[in-house]
């Protein structure tokens, strides 16, 4: 597994990418006016830029030859009129930067996100939540950030280097030959600083995340660190990390310290050159101050364009990882959807109230696994040769060790994931015959640490049935107990849940999500019962709310709790991928197999928490 | 006139002093850095001196003749007549201050990023030091998160002030501060001219990060609630699937990324009004320079040299103040953060004098462990532990049980003096452990904390992290006595498998095994296990309790657990409920009086009532 956000060891890149920044652009460019805008921005201040020298040379000019004149006024008119276009242009193109930046990144989010929306469970499973999430948020910053510039810069730059050198040529040509001639020169020197940057900022950055790891640890870890008395062996750990920071540091802020002065000063050496061998200076009057002034000016114009120019070179080098990571999200072809025939057969049909939208029947009766085998890598299977035929009706407790398998078997019945071998029919159809929409609207899913929006109590159970009246989800809630927690808190309904439910307890959320589900009134129900401890009260008020939810369902439930197990219509324990053992628990503990022995471990278990409390691990 | 700055610039002032503080022993350097600095803005004027000195002594003497600095100038060129004879000298002479610029800022630059990140490591190394030193009750009351981000985000905020900010800042001041006196010698009236608009130039970017700052909030906070949009639909997304919702989550996350676009454009307007305006200030100072020095020269009251000097010095130090008022505000950003960080190395570490020496710890006393009249509370809450007296001898193995919160874990943590009771005191063979110095005490007490702490690294140094020299054998036996040594073996790297974020993930009972097998290779004199064994079956328990006996020797031994079978396996068990030992005994003998032992034990009863219920045909 890769890291979370961003690898630091991972190689660097060292091209750029010329098509997946081609496809970017385009994006970038739907923010059509502000995008002209801002090129025509870029253009109007380095035009502006270019000819002012020529202007205050001819003001200059003007007045040493000639005295303050009329002509004079006029000119410093126009040289006013200059400095207000520019500030005009400067505004321009700063608010179409920031039109096209945030449209970029609006777009790009955008499709991101709907792809995320599409994909499948096993794109999910190789890459942690967070990683997904700074695919959404920073990478398409990042990428958005730097794109209005390169547009800019590609044609700011370009713009300044034409102008200026044609004024130049225009002054005196063999004072601008050797000005062009240091051109180059400045080029290589800005490459050679921003490629040495390049590279120790990465450094720093690696570092950084090392460090930052490691104090984490330290953190996290403080009793761990004091009980072993390490103190000592810490500090010196520790210490070998902040000097490599130190060493990557000072080259890093040492180079981007010197790196403009340096420039500048070369360009200054430049003009020197130029007015010596230029013969600028030789004999006398041979140029006017105003030419001179000019070239001064220009020898400082010509620098930024190199130095900005080769500053986007690394912006698209340095952003080139996230924009990668980004395209390849949004080019991502989800694994599971509808195959062309169901789609074609949905776009035809016209179906009855009550009939799914391919036309088919619309409730899920009956769900039978025939010789499903399912490997999350290849390889290594999780299940294989599962056969269960399970009915309206039925409630079917999975039961078995950790990683036996149970969570893969109601991914599959959710079409979460799809078998690799053999095949799960729903009333007797494939299930990939059927529409993936409208089979898992079917589903009530109830998980382990349910999932709550940051939303009020009304609202999370609203999101069963978003067309639901709050009368309806006052009834669904009341059906489960899930009103009581509405009238426990001074807001009632509108009482918002926090992120990730976090200001209610587990117990609360889960009556919270089992009313949701309930207000859906699906024809599955997937169940993950949750290990952790509630309180004998509220565990009573779950156990209610489940026997309600489940009734005259087909439901599936990992089950953790001795009252679900025992009731369940019928007991599958799996190991290995397989059904060990199935039945009803009496029939089941009469066998004294592996479901006697794990019920009576569990039985134990359960009964030295009701003593004494605490949290459950469960064993292994 | 709006006030130049946007923080309260005395406090910003005063913890200027601070960082000198920081600097410590690389102040010097710092300065010096900062003496170079003048230096090389000293060089960068001689660059628009030279043409002054030429123009007006060589080609154009006005009326009244070179001024007083363009002489000095021109005698340091060797005259008027030497220049005209070999026009290579002033060339010759704006290239030497070129490049005396250059090498000057390359120094500066150097010991600047020395001395700064020199400082900054040994400021990371005092905070990370302190945050392994202080008392466990420091880490009550902060979060981890935040004491994280002390240690990194605001270290870096006061890197980035001490490696660039501070170093701009002083060239931005310093080219001002060299201009002015210049100027004045030159021309006072000019002088004035040329630096009329600075004041407003620097009181505008004061105001503009007023406003902008807001708008900066305002979009970090747009992005905040994107983030928590996108990461709650990462979290949720198979209830997402389940209920069909993707097109609501859709709605909802384009709303909060529209927010953020406009957040992002509102930005980018409030930055394009200032730079816009800005740059018309800066432009206008040059225009004033410009008429008013032209008016002079055709008045013949100044030279055309002098004129060009003003225009290129103004040119020089106008465009770099504009930054100041972002800095000024960085400085007080890095007052908040040094604040923050001084909390953390203002607050009292645990005794200095229990510092460990390189040498192994001498053994603890021989004997029993006293606890005598142990109180304790934490801070706000009610007494956790209100008169314990306890006693476990050497090579006893004694179990600590009871319901939840009932101060078992306390007791162990003041044990090892992680914490110190508010009454009575813990003897180890007659010795007060306050006597022992905790580095000792910590080094020779083997335990297991609850949860069980690994480091991110391989099993092996995870194992080993005390002896890191031990040879394989001594490894495998510990964890074969852990029971552990299975899972190992069964990695694909083995002990050189890496655990924790950048490796793979271990289940609870690995964790709490490899714990004790770190624990178990230790030297000690006494062992603790605080609830280590909750996530193993029976089966495996079983066979690390009886490998424990083996090898405890003339060890006492404090056992916390919550299993019938792990108390059960112990020589003595103490009841704590209520802060007091409510009960201890034998398990012969507490089995036979009521209690909550003799509950947790009539779980054997109910267990053979279970099966027989069963056996007999009838689901409970």
């Amino acid at each position: 597994m890769s890291a979370h956000t961003e690898d630091p060891d991972a190689p660097a890149s060292t091209r750029i990418s010329l098509r997946l920044w081609r496809g970017i652009l385009r994006t970038a460019l739907e923010e059509r006016t502000s995008a002209v805008l801002l090129v025509g921005g870029g253009i109007a201040i380095a035009a502006i830029e270019a000819t002012r020298p020529l202007v205050n040379a001819a003001l200059i000019d003007e007045a040493v030859a000639n005295g303050i004149t009329p002509r004079f006024w006029w000119i410093a008119a126009a040289w006013g009129a200059m400095a207000a276009g520019f500030a005009i242009g400067v505004a321009t193109f700063i608010r179409s930067a920031g039109r096209v930046s945030a449209g970029l990144a609006f777009r790009m989010r955008e499709r991101a996100f709907a792809r995320l929306q599409e994909l499948d469970f096993g794109y999910f499973d190789r890459r942690p939540a967070g990683w997904l999430v700074s695919r959404v948020t920073a990478d398409c910053g990042k990428v958005s950030g730097i794109a209005p510039w390169v547009i800019l810069d590609a044609f700011w730059a370009t713009t300044i280097v034409g102008l200026s050198a044609a004024c130049m040529l225009w002054l005196d040509w063999r004072v601008a030959a050797w000005m062009l001639a240091l051109l180059p020169a400045l080029a290589a020197m800005a490459a050679f600083f921003q490629a040495r940057l390049l590279r120790s900022s990465r450094l720093v950055r690696r570092s950084n995340s090392r460090i930052m790891a490691y104090l984490g640890e330290s953190i996290n870890g403080v009793r761990t660190t004091k009980s072993l008395a390490r103190e000592p062996d810490a500090d010196a750990e520790f210490a070998a990390l902040a000097a490599e920071m130190e060493g990557h540091s000072v080259r890093n802020s040492f180079q981007s310290a010197v790196f403009v002065p340096i420039v500048t000063s070369a360009s200054f050496l430049g003009v020197a050159i130029a007015l010596w061998r230029g013969g600028l200076l030789a004999g006398d009057g041979a140029m006017g101050p105003g030419t001179l002034v000019a070239f001064m000016q220009y020898a400082l114009l010509f620098t930024w364009p190199v130095i900005d120019a080769s500053q986007r070179v690394v912006d698209l080098l340095s952003a080139q990882a996230a924009a990668e990571r980004v395209q390849s999200l949004i080019d991502t072809v989800p694994g599971i959807r509808d195959s062309p025939a169901v789609a074609a057969r949905i776009a035809r049909a016209r179906p009855a109230p009550g009939e799914a939208p391919d036309g088919g029947r619309g409730r899920i009766g009956r769900v039978a696994f025939e010789g499903v085998s399912f490997a999350y890598v290849e390889g290594e299977p999780v299940l294989s040769g599962f056969s269960l035929d399970v009915r309206a009706g039925e409630t079917v407790a999975l039961v078995g060790p950790t990683g036996a398998g149970k969570s893969t078997i109601v991914n599959l019945a959710a079409r979460f994931y799809e078998p690799t071998a053999g095949r799960i029919l729903l009333d007797g159809v494939d299930m990939r015959e059927r529409p993936l929409a409208w089979h898992q609207g079917r589903l009530g899913v109830v998980q382990q640490s349910p999932w709550l929006r940051n939303a009020s109590l009304l609202e999370n159970i609203r999101y069963g049935r978003l067309d639901a009246t709050d009368e309806e989800v006052r009834a669904a809630a009341a059906a489960v107990g899930a009103d009581a927690i509405a009238s426990a808190v001074p807001e009632g309904w509108d009482f918002v849940v926090g992120e990730a439910g976090e200001r209610l307890s587990l117990g609360q959320r889960q009556l919270v999500s089992l009313a949701r589900a309930f207000l859906k009134d699906p024809d599955v129900f997937i169940l993950d019962e949750a290990t952790s401890s509630v309180d004998s009260e509220t565990e009573r008020a779950i156990q209610r709310a489940i026997d309600r939810v489940l009734r005259d369902r087909i439901s599936f439930v990992i089950a953790h709790r001795l009252s679900t197990i025992r009731r369940a219509t019928r007991i599958v324990l799996v190991d290995g991928g397989r059904i060990v053992e199935s039945g009803t628990h009496a029939e089941l503990m009469r066998a004294r197999g592996p479901y006697h022995d794990l019920y009576m471990e569990q039985f134990v278990h359960d009964r030295e928490r009701m003593v004494l409390g605490g949290g459950l691990t469960l064993p292994e | 006139m709006p006030s130049p700055t946007p923080h309260p610039p005395a406090r910003s002032l005063a913890r200027l002093g601070e960082l000198w503080r920081i600097l410590g022993e690389d102040r010097g350097l710092f300065a010096g850095a900062i003496a170079l600095q003048a230096a090389a803005a000293a060089c960068q004027y001689v660059v628009p001196l030279v043409p002054q000195a030429v123009i007006d002594g060589v080609f154009a003497p006005g009326a009244e003749g070179p001024g007083p600095v363009a002489r000095a100038v021109l005698g340091s060129l060797g005259g008027a007549d030497a220049v005209r004879a070999e026009p290579w000298r002033p060339a010759a002479a704006i290239a030497a201050a070129a490049v005396a610029a250059g090498v000057l800022t390359v120094l500066r630059g150097r010991m600047m990023a020395v001395a700064a990140q020199r400082a900054v490591r040994r400021l990371r190394e005092r905070v990370h030091a302190r945050l392994v030193r202080l008392p466990v009750a420091f880490f009550d009351r902060h979060e981890s998160g935040d004491l994280l981000q002390r240690a990194t985000s605001d270290v870096d905020t006061v890197q980035g002030i001490l490696a660039s900010q501070l170093g701009e800042m002083g060239r931005s001041l310093l080219l001002l501060a060299i201009a002015v006196p210049l100027m004045a010698a030159i021309d006072w009236r000019m002088a004035i001219a040329s630096t009329v608009l600075a004041i407003p130039v620097i009181a505008f970017a004061g105001l503009y990060f007023r406003t902008v700052s807001e708008r900066f909030r305002a979009k970090d906070e747009a992005e905040g609630r994107l983030t928590a949009r996108a990461q709650e639909n990462v979290a949720g997304i198979r209830v997402v699937r389940a209920f069909g919702r993707q097109e609501f989550e859709q709605a909802q996350f384009r709303r909060r990324n529209a927010e953020h676009r406009d957040a992002d454009v509102r930005l980018f307007d409030g930055l394009a009004r200032f730079w816009a305006l800005s740059d018309l200030t800066c432009l206008g100072q040059l225009l004033l320079v410009l008429v008013a020095g032209l008016s002079l020269v055709a008045g013949g009251s100044l030279g055309t040299g002098d004129f060009f000097f003003f225009l290129f010095a103004t040119n020089m130090y106008i465009w770099p103040i504009r930054h100041l008022g972002r800095m000024l505000a960085d400085l007080g950003k890095a007052t908040v953060a040094i604040e923050r960080l001084q909390e953390i190395l203002d607050t009292p570490a645990e005794d200095a004098a229990d510092a460990v020496g390189d040498e192994a710890p001498h053994p603890l006393p021989e004997g029993a462990v006293r606890f005598e009249g142990i109180r304790f509370a934490y801070p706000g809450g009610g007494a956790v532990l209100d008169g314990i007296d306890l006693e476990v001898g050497p090579g006893e193995t004694l179990a600590v049980m009871g319901p939840s919160g009932c101060g078992k874990s306390t007791l162990l943590s003041l044990l090892l003096r992680l914490r110190d009771p508010d009454a009575g005191r813990i003897t180890i063979g007659g010795t007060d452990i306050r006597a022992i110095g905790r580095a000792r005490l910590r080094a020779r007490i083997a335990s297991v904390l609850q949860p069980p702490f690994l480091y991110s690294r391989t099993i092996r140094e995870n194992v080993a992290i005390v002896r890191p020299a031990t040879p394989e054998p001594a490894l495998a036996e510990a964890a074969e006595c852990a029971a552990v040594h299975d899972s190992v073996q069964r990695f694909v790297r083995g002990w050189d498998t890496v655990v924790g974020e950048r490796g793979i993930t271990l289940s609870g009972g690995q964790r709490q095994r490899l714990a004790i097998a770190r624990a178990l290779l230790r030297d000690a004199d006494i062992l603790l296990l605080d609830d280590s064994l909750s996530a193993v079956d029976s089966g495996t328990e079983r066979r690390i309790l009886d490998a424990m006996r083996m090898r405890r020797g003339r060890r006492p031994t404090i056992v916390v657990a919550h299993r019938l079978s792990t108390l059960a396996a112990a020589d003595r068990i103490v009841v704590l409920d209520g802060g007091r030992i409510a009960d201890q005994g034998t398990h012969a003998e507490l089995a036979a009086r009521d209690g909550l032992y003799r509950r947790l034990w009539s779980i054997q009863s109910e267990l053979e009532d279970e099966e027989r219920t069963a056996a007999a045909g009838g689901a409970a």
